[in-house]
């Protein structure tokens, strides 16, 4: 005869949640039963007692097992699109840190915000319009995440979770910044973006707020004050035509958008920390003279306005590195400015019409030059034209390759390679990197960027690799960020090499 | 679930007519950031399509295509208009 034990370890190796080597409930601490379809967990659920993490996600689930309740050691569980019209109630009589019911159908929370010991919350994408909390206060909460609800107001209920950190509205149909959130002196991060936000209560100044969204409101006018601890603020996409400024105003701000709006005059921010400031898409005409003062300032974004003039002032700006300017009827001792100034990405200076391809037969001399210029770099290679051009050819009659050039008006500025490699880890093919270059004075464009995306892409959803991989050389420091900000992470290995 | 073909062909911008496919091109052929990458899928500076394209965008960023999620942020979208205008 079958135990309880039994039956839910077939059903879970079944779901190929566990493997054999799992032989007692008690083992199991983590759980991921994501994307199976459930429809309904076994009631012998109730015998993981050491459960501490339970995904869920990806299923069609309504309701929970009341045996439930005896996970007593549950803190994180993950209910993100399933089908919940209610909160189970023998959620409530957990010890939850963490809950996601994201992508549910819930109508109301229920006595969820009960739970004491709850820290982190995502309701976002369900069917909520109100918020009844029926406690004075809850001291645990630190994110609550309401995103793509149909809330009309910001709820009073909100003011009594007083230790909220940070809180996402976005996506909702709000229209005024009312003042439920005056209690909330924890608050550090606000997401109000894709709203109907007309107004903003002054209440609203008055908090500890470091990063405040409201992209894609309804705001036409704005007067700005207070806010002294914010660090950024995003106001893109508002029909924003004019923004008063108190000299109180965020001292210490940082980064500062407003991108697509209707402004006309530049906004003159006190804060002398500021090195992030989008002012694109707007009908800006002058920029004051007194614009250096922004010393800190490593982005500036001004396209598509109606400036005719950079002052010369601007040639202090010594820590920019980023500027985009295009779309302005610039005059020439502008260019001259942007000249002395020399940021590393100025959008006056990228090529358009660089164009990424797979590689003809054609290219492979071109080819074969540019990974010349990349062995200049790496010291563990030599120049030998010869060999790269009989290697590169090699590459290209190889069957699972893939050879990416960039081209501008015919010429190759760019390479990338992939080759097929079989895994015993991934048990399958993966795909090798190899021989990433871009020409010198094609650099600082994004053409980098935009082979390395499509070689990706190519991999692993055309070629189905399972993995791709790629060596750098440790000491082109360029190199390694790069490839880090794209996704890829670094191992353990070293490459060891044994020539003939 | 729909199978990845058909959710390359869901229209994710209506204002630039694009499908998720276009998008995931455009990304592609882009090293824009966000804001700027956006604009050319859109051809406009409306902000209907802006989640589901920044979740395109971060996906593209990072190498790896999660389709359910996609589809299901489109799904999102147009539930929620067709609750907006039963008057919900």
């Amino acid at each position: 005869m079958q135990t309880p034990w039994k039956n839910l370890r077939a059903w879970l190796i079944k779901h190929q949640a566990i493997d054999n080597s799992v032989k007692e409930a008690y083992e199991i601490r983590r759980l991921d039963l994501s994307g199976l379809s459930l429809q309904s967990l076994p009631e012998e659920f109730a015998l993981l007692e050491s459960l501490v993490f339970l995904n869920l996600s990806n299923n069609l689930l309504s309701e929970l097992p009341a045996s439930f309740v005896k996970l007593s050691k549950l803190n994180n569980l993950d209910l993100k699109r399933n089908a919940f019209k209610t909160v189970p109630k023998a959620l409530l009589q957990l010890d939850l840190g963490v809950v996601n019911f994201s992508s549910n159908e819930l109508e109301d929370v229920g006595t969820l915000f009960d739970i004491a010991s709850l820290r982190v919350c995502d309701l976002s994408f369900n069917h909520l319009s109100q918020l009844e909390l029926d406690i004075q206060e809850h001291l645990n909460l630190r994110t609550l995440n309401l995103s793509g609800n149909f809330f009309k107001v910001i709820p009073q209920s909100i003011g009594t979770l007083v230790e909220l950190q940070r809180l996402n509205l976005s996506q909702n149909m709000i229209e005024t910044v009312n003042n439920s959130l005056t209690s909330l002196f924890e608050l550090e991060d606000i997401n109000l973006s894709d709203n109907k936000i007309t107004s903003i209560d002054e209440s609203f100044f008055t908090l500890g707020l470091e990063h405040v969204d409201l992209c894609a409101n309804e705001l036409r006018t704005l007067y700005l004050s207070h806010l002294e601890d914010l660090e950024s603020l995003s106001l893109d996409e508002n029909p924003l035509s004019y923004i008063e400024l108190d000299e109180s105003f965020a001292p210490y701000l940082q980064e500062f958008s407003c991108d697509s709006c209707q402004l006309s005059e530049f906004v003159p921010l006190s804060s002398r920390s500021l090195n992030s400031l989008c002012l694109s898409s707007n009908k800006i005409k002058v920029l004051p003279e007194n614009i250096s003062r922004y010393e800190n300032l490593t982005q500036l974004d001004i396209d598509n306005n109606a400036i005719a003039h950079l002052p010369y002032e601007m040639t202090n700006m010594t820590r920019l590195q980023t500027l985009y300017v295009t779309g302005n009827p610039l005059d020439e001792a502008s260019k001259e400015v942007i000249k002395v100034l020399h940021p590393d990405i100025c959008d006056l200076n990228m090529k358009t019409g660089i164009e990424i391809e797979e590689a003809s037969a054609d290219d492979l001399t071109q080819m074969a030059r540019l990974i010349g210029v990349l062995f200049q770099i790496e010291k563990d290679f030599s120049i030998d034209f010869d060999k790269q051009l009989a290697g590169i050819t090699k590459l290209y009659a190889a069957e699972g390759t893939i050879l990416l050039v960039a081209k501008y008006e015919g010429k190759v500025v760019g390479m990338v390679t992939m080759q097929r490699l079989i895994s015993s880890a991934a048990g399958d093919y993966i795909g090798q990197i190899e021989d990433l270059v871009v020409d010198e004075a094609y650099r600082k464009m994004g053409v980098g960027s935009r082979l390395i995306n499509k070689i990706r892409f190519i991999a692993l959803q055309e070629y189905a690799y399972q993995r791709v991989q790629l060596a750098a050389d440790m000491d082109n420091t360029n190199a390694l960020h790069f490839y880090t900000r794209r996704g890829f992470r670094r191992t353990n290995l070293n490459v060891f090499h044994l020539n003939k | 679930m729909s199978e990845k073909q058909a959710i390359l062909d869901m229209e994710v911008c209506e204002c630039g007519e694009k499908n998720v496919a276009d998008a995931i091109e455009i990304f592609q052929n882009s090293s824009l950031p966000f804001k700027k990458a956006k604009k050319l899928v859109t051809e406009c500076n409306k902000s209907c399509c802006r989640a589901a394209l920044l979740k395109i965008y971060d996906m593209n960023q990072f190498g790896s295509f999660d389709f359910d999620e996609i589809e299901n942020i489109i799904q999102q979208r147009l539930d929620r208009l067709k609750r907006l205008a039963e008057g919900s």
